[in-house]
């Protein structure tokens, strides 16, 4: 029967957040309801599914004491936040389908007007609007809060930070790649338009993808070098 | 019976504090004294009484603690702080008011 309890509470916080607070309150609800249950048996009025009603019924309404939890949980974005980068988000969205339709109207149109002197300028524009909604998409994914050490670290708060400062150093190269990208096709389309160079100015990219490359191989070796002191 | 259940709900973080004066205690302690003053009229659902510990702990009238039991069932006792004895001693005294009033009142 007092597994049956312990199993009743497990059930009953299935839904709570995960959070070190929560699990206290978890084993400080099931200690209480077991003292309680010993006690009634003890007294010999009840016989033990009687006791076991009882303990259930006496729990009362546990989702007032949730809300309170929820607040705590970690890496949770406030309200605000997480609007706001929904919002931003959306937009982003919204700017790249919009530079896709610039660039097909205005392909179209050089293909149908003979003559046309821009010649790649749906290109030129579409690639232009495309960093608006990047630095957007950016921003958003650097909009974690910093994780705090407020109390005395144990195991699951320290896989916590790691998890954290590993999710941190994904959008930081998240960052540095954007960076590495606009440069190029700003890059590309100066170098293009001053000498004319078409035809081969295109390994502008090869480069660009070369150099990502070598910054992600720097910064792996970095992390080992933080995991190994 | 609804009345008075109410009223006593409504002053569970007072009833709490009066108990931690005495000396520090857990849930299920407090509960079962709460159960031997009122002559089993009247206990508190676990929920209500734990809400009243976390509002208590975030006023910081209480501060709580893990007992060390050696038999195994590890406890979460409770602790009234300065903050708290000064907490019960002006809701006591609101209560003797109120207390009055109601009497006058309901004459």
């Amino acid at each position: 029967m007092k597994e049956k309890i312990i199993q009743y509470f497990n059930q009953l916080f299935e839904e709570a957040p995960k959070t070190r607070k929560a699990l206290e309150l978890k084993q400080e609800l099931t200690q209480n309801a077991l003292d309680k249950y010993e006690d009634m048996i003890q007294e010999g009025r009840y016989s033990e599914e009687d006791a076991y009603q009882n303990v259930i019924q006496s729990v009362g309404d546990v989702n007032e004491l949730f809300d309170d939890l929820e607040e705590k949980s970690l890496l949770e974005l406030p309200e605000k936040d997480r609007k706001k980068r929904a919002m931003l988000k959306a937009v982003a969205v919204g700017l790249y389908i919009f530079a896709g339709v610039i660039f097909f109207s205005l392909e179209m149109i050089s293909a149908v007007v003979p003559a046309y002197p821009f010649d790649g300028i749906g290109l030129v524009a579409a690639g232009l609007i495309c960093i608006a909604p990047t630095i957007m998409l950016v921003y958003a994914a650097n909009m974690y809060p910093g994780y705090s050490k407020k109390e005395s670290m144990n195991m699951v708060e320290e896989f916590q930070q790691e998890r954290y400062r590993s999710g941190r150093n994904k959008e930081i190269m998240g960052a540095i790649s954007c960076i590495i990208w606009t440069a190029a096709l700003v890059l590309y389309f100066l170098i293009s338009f001053t000498v004319g160079g078409w035809h081969i100015t295109w390994v502008i990219f090869l480069i660009a993808a070369c150099v990502q490359s070598v910054a992600v191989l720097i910064n792996s070796l970095r992390m080992d070098k933080e995991k190994r002191p | 019976m609804s009345i008075t259940s109410d009223i006593l709900r409504g002053h569970t973080e007072a009833i709490i504090l009066s108990h931690l004066l005495e000396k520090d205690s857990y849930g299920y302690q407090i509960n079962k004294d709460i159960m031997k003053k009122t002559n089993n009229r009247y206990e508190l659902k676990e929920a209500t009484l734990y809400s009243a510990f976390r509002r208590l702990e975030q006023a910081g009238s209480i501060r709580t603690y893990w007992g060390d039991e050696t038999t195994g069932a590890r406890r979460r006792y409770y602790a009234i702080t300065d903050f708290g004895r000064q907490a019960y001693l002006s809701y006591k005294q609101e209560w003797e008011e109120a207390k009055e009033m109601i009497d006058h009142l309901l004459q």
